[in-house]
Order: C-alpha cells, then structure tokens, then sequence
C-alpha cells in the first residue's frame, strides 16, 4: 500500500488562521487583551518612530450589552501618528507578512503581524469588515471598509471615502469575539503601565462599562529614537550570513524583459537596437554609473557577444570562474552552449568579484558593525581563514566553522546600544512620580550590555511609602516598553527581586515598595512565544542585580534616615511615659518627699531628634 | 523539753531588706537627679551561668551580671517594671501586707505598668529576688500552693491584727497550712527533736492519727509533692533556728528522690536564692533498695520515669551517696513503689516498722 499525500502551499494568512494560538489568539478572552495590544503598540511604535507624542484613543464597545461574554466587541484605537498613504493601507492591514519593521532596532513589536492577526480574528469570529481611516498629511482622510482574503493573502475592498481632515493620525476600528469581563482586568492593567512606561504619551481607555480611564502626559521630551544598525559578530547564526550573501547585490540577476528594460534605462539607450559593439561602447563609457546588477549583465555580455534581442533568449547556467567558462541556455536554438572568457579582460574581474563575493575582511568590515580592518585581520587569523578568503566559495562547513569563530572570537567591540532606545532616567522618575505618589523614589540607567551579539539596557525605579497602598514588593516589568503581565514567577527580575536579602536595605515585613524595571534590546530574550516572561541569561541578570542595588542602596539610606527619625520619636515617646514612673517610684523608696529633677533628660531627647 | 526563743530575728531581716530596697532606690534618685539614666546590674540566670557551688552544696549563680539600663528602649519598660515591683514590695513590707504572683500582676494595673501577662510579671519578680537576693517571700509575695504542718510548736503571729497571738501547731488535727501569716511569724519553743517531712497529704493525716509527732517527738511536715517555697523556707527555718534534724519520706520514685534534693540543696530555678536550703536534711526513703528488703507491691516505671533518671544522672549531686545508689538501683529494677504500698501489710505498718527504722538509721547517715 503507498501512501499519497498532496502537497499544497498556503498563503501566509492561511498559515496564521490555522497557527492563531500561536500569536496570542487561543480564546475570546486572550484575544481581545492581544488585539489591544497590538493595535496600541502600532500607535505607540509610528508616533515614536516619527518624533510625534503620542496621543492614543482607545475604545471597546460591546455590541449587544445584554448579552453574555463571550460576545462581540468593536475595538477601535485612534492616534495622532502619521498614518499610512492611501495607497498603502489596503495592503498594510489586508496582508499577512506586509510591515515596515525589518530592520535591526528597538520597537515593540517585531514585524507588524500581530495586528493583522487581530484583523484576521476579528473577520473569523464575526464575519464583519475593518474600517480604517488614515491621513498622512494632514488634508485628505481615506476611509477604507475591507475584508481579508484568507486564501490568497490580499484585501477585498468595500467601501472607499475620502473627507477632508486637519490632522495626520490613524484610526482602526475592528469587530471581533471576545470576553471583557474576564479580560477586563488584564486591559486595565496594561493601559496602566503602559502610561507609566509612556509618560510622554496621552492614553486614554473607554471600556465597554462606561468607565473611562485617563492618562496624560507628564513629560514634553520624546527618548531619542533609536537607529537602524547592522548586525553584532557575536549575534550572528549560520542562516544568517547565508542570507547576507544570498543578498542581491551577490546574486547572479536573472536576464529577464526588465532586467533588459533596466539595462537599456542605464545606458540610455531607449528602445534603439544597437549591435554588440556598440552596446560596449556605451558601457564603458557610463560603467561609472551603473548599478551592480547591470554591471554584472554587461560583464556577460561582454563574453556572450549578443544583442539585446538574442540575450533575452537565453538564461546563464554556470558561470566557472575557475576554468574561465561561461555556459548558457539558448532557447532558439534549445541547446547548451560554453563560451571561454578572457581572464585578462576587466570584466572578467568584475564578474569574479561578484561570484566568488567580497573578501572575509571586506565582508566583516562593511557588513558588521563595529569591526575595523584590523580587527577583521585579527580575526581571520584567529577563525583560520585567509584574509582574502572570497565568501562567495564556502563551503557549508566553512560557514559553519566561520560562524562558529565569529561567536567565540573575544576581540571585537561591544555591540552599539544606538540601536536602543530606553526611556531615560528624568521620564522614569517623573513617570513613577506621577503613579505612585511615594515618599522615596530612585531610578538608574545602567550603561549598555550585551549577550549573545544583542545589546541591551537596563533601567530601574524603586518607590516607597507615600500613596503606595500594596503590602509587600510589587514588582513592574518592561521590555521594549511594553508592560509584562503575564507568567510573572518565572520572570528573571521576579528571581533577581526575590533572591534580595531585603533587611539588608533596612525593609522589614510587608514593605509599601514598588520596583519598575524596563530591558531595552534588539532582542529581549523571552521563555516563551507568548513574550511575557524574561529568560535568565547571566548578563542580564548581572546587570539587573546591579541595577537593583544601586537603587536599593539608596532607598537604604533613605530607610535609614527615617528609622532614626522615627526611633527618636519613639524613644522620646517612650522615655516621657516611663522616666516620670520610675522617679516617682525611686522618691517613695529612697524616702524622698521631692521628684528628682528629669524633665531635662526628655527635653535632650527632643533636640537630638531635630538634629536628624 | 528545749524551749528556743529567737524573737527580733524577723524583724532584723525586714530591716536588712528595708535598707536594700532604699539603697537602690536613692541611687537611682541621685541618677535621674544628675541627669543621668540610671542602671543596675542583674545577675545572668542564663544555663550557662547556674553553677554548682559545692561548698554550699546548692545550685548558684556564676558571675555574669547582666546590665539594665533605662536609656536602652527595649529595657526601659522592664526597667520600669522591675523600679515598680520593689517599689510595691517596699509598700507590702511596711504594711504587712501579702500578696500573691497573681496579685502582683493585677495590682501592676493601678499604676499603668503594662505587662503584658502574669509570665512577665512573674519574670520581674525572680529579677527583683536576683538584684536583692532573697526569696519573694521576704518581700510579702507568697505562692498559693499550701502544704501543711502540725506538731508541738509555739509561734507567734506577726502580721496586723494578729500581732503577740501566740498558737501552738498541735492545736488542731488537720494541721496548719504554711501561709504567710505561718511563714512570718516567730518560731518560740517546741518539743520536738526532728522534722519529718512526707511528700503526700494522705500520709501527713496518718501520722497525725498514729500520733507520730509524740511517739517520735516530731514535727511533721505535708510538702504536697514539690515543697512549695514556703514550706521550704519554713524546714529551713526549723533547722536553723531550732537546730531540728529535717528527714524527708517520699514515694519510692525517681520524683520522690529528686523531691527530696530539692528540699536539701535547691533547684537550678532559684539558684539565685541563698536562703531555701536544708543542706543538712536527709531522705530516708522510701529508697530504690527498699522495694526489696521490705517486698513492696511495685508498678514498672514509665518512660518518662527512666528518662528522669538519666537525666538525674549528669547532675552533679547525685554523683555520690545514696543519690547515686538509689538511682543505679531504680534503673536496673525499673520499678517503683508509693508510700502507700506498705497498707499491705497493715495500714499501721509504716509507722511501726518502717519509720523507726528510718529514723534510727538517719541518725547514721
């Protein structure tokens, strides 16, 4: 018996319709927290990354009020960011795997997924269209209704209006199942820290209650925003440098009608047909200022000896360098034919560059951050390779191996933290300041770390007493900005946290103390999918534990000052109560009529206290 | 028949004490006068400082004082309280009042010391016994425990309202309770030329009904189990000031024995007290051996009995003697016998058989 099985592709959207558990989306309640907070986090994201506070709306609305959760809910989040162009947003929020974050920086979320996720949600549980409203300049808003196409990953558009408006700014409006009354809590929570992690931003929640919830900024400076930066040696994997040399400037460009067209554009040549000569002619004349993949198409045709016409019937099948030969397709005649090449010519060495790739040291000085010529000789010497090694010919173990080196060589710079972007020490202050009202309050930035090839920052606030009504540590957890709710025991600040000898700082029982602690990184190196736990890496933990003693030791201090305050008082309260008792019981035995004089031994007391 | 006048020795004691009291008491006057806080030092009754003097041949204090001091908060209210209680003693002495520890505690109350239960009161009155080193009772706080006396003894009451009544102890057949009125009073003349003291009521009523007291010329003495500390006081006295041999009848237990050691040389809980000791006083039985020679019916003895004994066994009294004989022997026998055992053979048998033997052999001991 043989087993048949067919083998079909699916779409992106298709692939995450059947893995939504994985994003969040397991049931009405999860889903609705997970909406939230991707379309927030969306808002947050594109107003930072343009320099914009932030002013985010959100709102849930339950459809039918009566009814019993699990229910239908619209959610709509509005912003003041700088929306997306028209001709963008059908694709931006009807495609799986269209984003804008593919770059190698801090942001909170990862690639723009999630929100079409929530989209994706929305459309499977109820069956209704997205509104979109989006202005990104200010004049002219264009109102979209539209519907995923599951199966072929593209937007159905429904409606389509434009108005005129006065501001940029993005609104999406989504209907989906969901459960409010057991997710409330989890919401609140999070728009909460989220201002108290954002307090350059406005949020404000209405919820399905009538309750409203209003958090306005109490900072006018944004954090400097992070930049976009290549890759740290130490961070790197096997698929990743075979992606870096897969890249298209390496890659043999296929002779194509538009890569023709392109060639033709280049060179200025229209849709004249000139002969082979000629075309060379004209190359050598513009070589200067033609991209790479057109350099590469007339180093072939240098070889080939064809026209335009005859090139586009052909396809390259291997180019050998080594033996100098050039072998192709030829559909006309539907053969397989090698032509020799010149070894002396100038566009062989063009070609032999772009096959063989760049040198290792070129490749790690302008494909790495932070490693110099000398460094990367150092560092060939160390991985075993030549310097002059051409990428291009590895092997798969020559990958591997130099991939291996490059993860242990100890010798380059510490990866740049201009990727990163932490809050600041002032925002934070004046962020816990503003919630928690206490009578201590300390933060710290440390310096940037790093593991594993990613750099991080932490940032960390400790507040006691004042309007702080918890019995014990609460502990706050941020990473990237975004408030960390759930799976909190087995978090590395809860460990770092709870593995603090506490009466060392002079906190004793159940302490009015709150700690805020925020990890900045490219990569925050979470336990699970679900990103709500941090994962224990020693250098993480080393700097959370810096970090925490730092700000412990000057809530110490504090403690302190106040335990003797406090322990005047009480010895003044004490010696008042029980000093009279004692010269009144001392006069009957020593048979004095007269109280010995102690008034001054309680009024000493007094001064001492006002010294401190 | 030896008559023994020793009137005025009470009075010298309330004196000695008096004086005490208004020596700490002026001293602190005089600190808190200058300015400074006043402190005193307390004896440690920690374990590692209750030695065994064997001069004495009591349990003591070593030399480890500790200091109170009322400018160290966390004394300052033991301080206080310890100033309040020799303040209300000095008042019950004066007024020949008593009180007992459940009194002291209560009374605390008028005068906004707060301890918090009678443990801590009771705490401070050891202290106060520590600094001053007498036993409460000479400071007019008595137990409420009462053992029981009888036999020809004249006293002499001194508390008010009683003050020159004369009472001689054989007056009634139930015996008189050891009270504070009984334990202060003066001890005139008596016949007797021994004191026996029994561990169980049931006896002290046989013996009064057998008329021991004046086959033997006895005074006979219920300690009710552990003598209280009174009773002690007064066997002590009875030696003392009398010269009266004290022997002691218990059951024939390991409690029994160490009954006995107790009246003779102290317990380690009031090694700060010089003045509760009949080192002279001799336990006669019923001993570990006498279960054989006399055939007593016997019960084997508990766990905890065995366990007592070890524990008996690393003390330093009973490292020689019949202490150590007698402990030996109940650990090899592991059986005990009560007084009481001897009704087998008659209910008058122990006090004519056994006592006379007792106490023509204590006489060797």
């Amino acid at each position: 018996m043989s087993s048949k099985e067919s083998f079909t592709q699916i779409s992106p959207s298709e692939f995450f319709y059947r893995n939504r558990d994985l994003a969040g989306f397991s049931n009405p309640t999860r889903s609705l927290y997970t909406a939230v907070r991707e379309f927030v986090e969306n808002s947050l994201d594109a107003c930072d990354q343009n320099g914009i506070l932030p002013d985010v709306h959100m709102s849930i609305k339950a459809v039918d009020v009566e009814k019993p959760d699990p229910k239908q809910y619209v959610l709509s989040v509005k912003d003041n960011g700088p929306g997306i162009e028209s001709k963008h947003v059908p694709l931006a929020f009807g495609t799986v795997l269209y984003g804008s974050k593919f770059g190698l920086k801090q942001a909170r979320g990862m690639f723009g997924l999630g929100a079409t996720m929530a989209i994706l949600y929305g459309q499977i549980t109820t069956n209704k269209p997205l509104i979109v409203k989006s202005s990104a300049d200010g004049k002219i808003q264009d109102e979209y209704e539209m519907l995923l196409d599951i199966q072929k990953n593209k937007p159905v558009i429904l409606k389509h209006e434009t108005k005129e408006v006065t501001k940029t700014g993005l609104s999406v409006s989504i209907r989906l199942e969901g459960d409010y009354s057991k997710a409330g809590t989890k919401i609140r929570d999070y728009v909460y820290q989220t201002s108290l992690i954002t307090p350059y931003a406005t949020i404000t929640f209405d919820d399905p209650k009538g309750d409203k919830y209003r958090y306005t900024k109490v900072v006018r400076t944004m954090p400097p925003s992070p930049t976009i930066i290549r890759p740290h040696p130490h961070g790197i994997d096997v698929e990743t440098i075979r992606r870096m040399l897969l890249d298209t400037n390496y890659q043999i460009p296929a002779v194509d009608d538009n890569m023709i067209s392109k060639v033709r554009k280049e060179l200025g040549l229209a849709n004249k047909n000139l002969s082979h000569s000629e075309i060379m002619d004209k190359t050598q004349k513009k070589w200067k200022s033609l991209t790479r993949p057109v350099r590469i198409v007339m180093a072939l045709m240098s070889f080939l000896k064809m026209d335009f016409e005859k090139l586009s019937k052909t396809t390259i099948e291997e180019i050998d360098i080594g033996n100098k030969k050039l072998t192709y397709w030829d559909f006309g005649e539907s053969q397989s034919v090698s032509v020799d090449m010149d070894p002396e010519s100038f566009y062989y060495k063009q070609l032999a560059n772009t096959v063989q790739g760049e040198t290792l040291t070129s490749f790690l000085t302008k494909r790495f951050q932070r490693v110099g010529p000398t460094t990367a000789l150092k560092f060939a010497e160390f991985a075993k390779f030549k310097p002059e090694h051409r990428i291009g010919t590895m092997t798969n173990q020559e990958l591997v191996k130099l991939t291996d080196a490059l993860q242990s060589f100890d010798d380059f710079l510490a990866p740049d933290p201009s990727c990163l972007a932490p809050l600041g020490e002032s925002p934070l202050e004046k962020g816990m300041e503003r919630f928690f009202e206490p009578d201590f309050l300390a933060v710290v930035q440390r310096g940037a770390s790093a593991y594993s090839g990613f750099p991080f920052i932490i940032e960390m606030g400790i507040a006691y007493g004042g309007k702080i009504t918890s019995r014990g540590i609460k502990v706050y957890r941020f990473a990237n900005r975004i408030p960390l709710l759930y799976d909190e025991g087995s978090d590395v600040v809860l460990k770092v946290v709870n593995d603090t000898d506490w009466s060392r700082y002079k906190v004793k029982g159940d302490p009015p103390l709150v700690i805020v602690s925020h990890i900045c990184s490219t990569r925050v190196p979470y336990k699970t999918v679900g990103k709500e736990n941090v994962a224990d890496r020693p250098e993480i933990e080393r700097e959370l534990k810096l970090a925490l003693l730092s700000v412990s030791r000057k809530l110490s201090s504090f403690m302190s000052k106040r335990g003797q305050a406090e322990a005047a008082i009480k010895r003044k309260n004490l010696y008042s109560k029980y000093i009279p008792l004692i010269a009144q019981f001392c006069t009957e035995l020593a048979g004095k009529k007269k109280e010995p004089d102690y008034k001054k031994m309680i009024v000493e007391e007094h001064t001492v206290e006002e010294k401190i | 028949m030896k008559k023994k006048s020793k009137k005025k020795i009470l009075d010298d004691k309330q004196n000695i004490l008096a004086d005490l009291l208004r020596k700490h008491g002026t001293q602190i006057y005089d600190d808190l006068d200058k300015g400074n806080f006043p402190k005193f030092s307390i004896p440690s009754r920690s374990v590692s400082n209750i030695v065994y003097d064997k001069k004495l041949r009591q349990y003591i204090l070593g030399t480890n004082m500790a200091v109170r001091s009322s400018r160290n908060t966390s004394q300052l209210r033991s301080f206080t309280q310890l100033m309040w209680l020799a303040f209300f003693a000095n008042r019950l002495t004066k007024e020949k009042k008593s009180s007992t520890l459940r009194d002291v505690y209560y009374s605390s109350q008028a005068f906004e010391i707060d301890f918090e239960d009678q443990g801590e009161s009771d705490n401070i009155i050891v202290d106060l016994e520590a600094v001053l080193t007498k036993p409460r009772e000479s400071f007019h706080v008595f137990p409420e425990e009462r053992s029981s006396v009888f036999g020809d003894l004249t006293i002499e009451y001194t508390v008010p309202g009683y003050e020159g009544k004369k009472m001689n102890l054989s007056d009634h057949p139930d015996g008189y309770a050891i009270g504070p009125s009984l334990t202060t009073s003066e001890l005139l003349e008596t016949s007797a030329e021994v004191v026996i003291a029994v561990e169980k009521g049931g006896l002290f009523t046989r013996f009064i009904e057998e008329q021991v007291d004046k086959k033997f010329k006895a005074i006979i003495v219920d300690t009710g189990g552990q003598a209280p500390r009174s009773t002690r006081t007064l066997l002590k006295r009875l030696h003392d000031e009398l010269s009266l041999p004290v022997v002691i009848l218990t059951d024939g237990d390991v409690y029994g024995e160490h009954i006995a050691m107790v009246i003779k040389s102290g317990s380690a809980n009031a090694a700060h007290l010089r003045e509760l000791t009949v080192p002279d006083a001799k336990w006669v039985g019923v001993w570990a051996t006498d279960i054989e020679k006399y055939k007593l019916p016997t019960i084997p003895m508990t766990e905890s009995d065995i366990k007592r004994c070890y524990d008996l066994q690393k003390d330093p009294r009973y490292q020689e003697g019949i202490w150590k004989k007698e402990l030996e022997v109940f650990l090899k026998i592991k059986r005990k016998a009560e007084l009481e055992a001897f009704s087998k053979y008659g209910l008058t048998n122990i006090t004519d058989k056994y006592l006379p033997h007792k106490l023509e052999l204590a006489k060797s001991l």
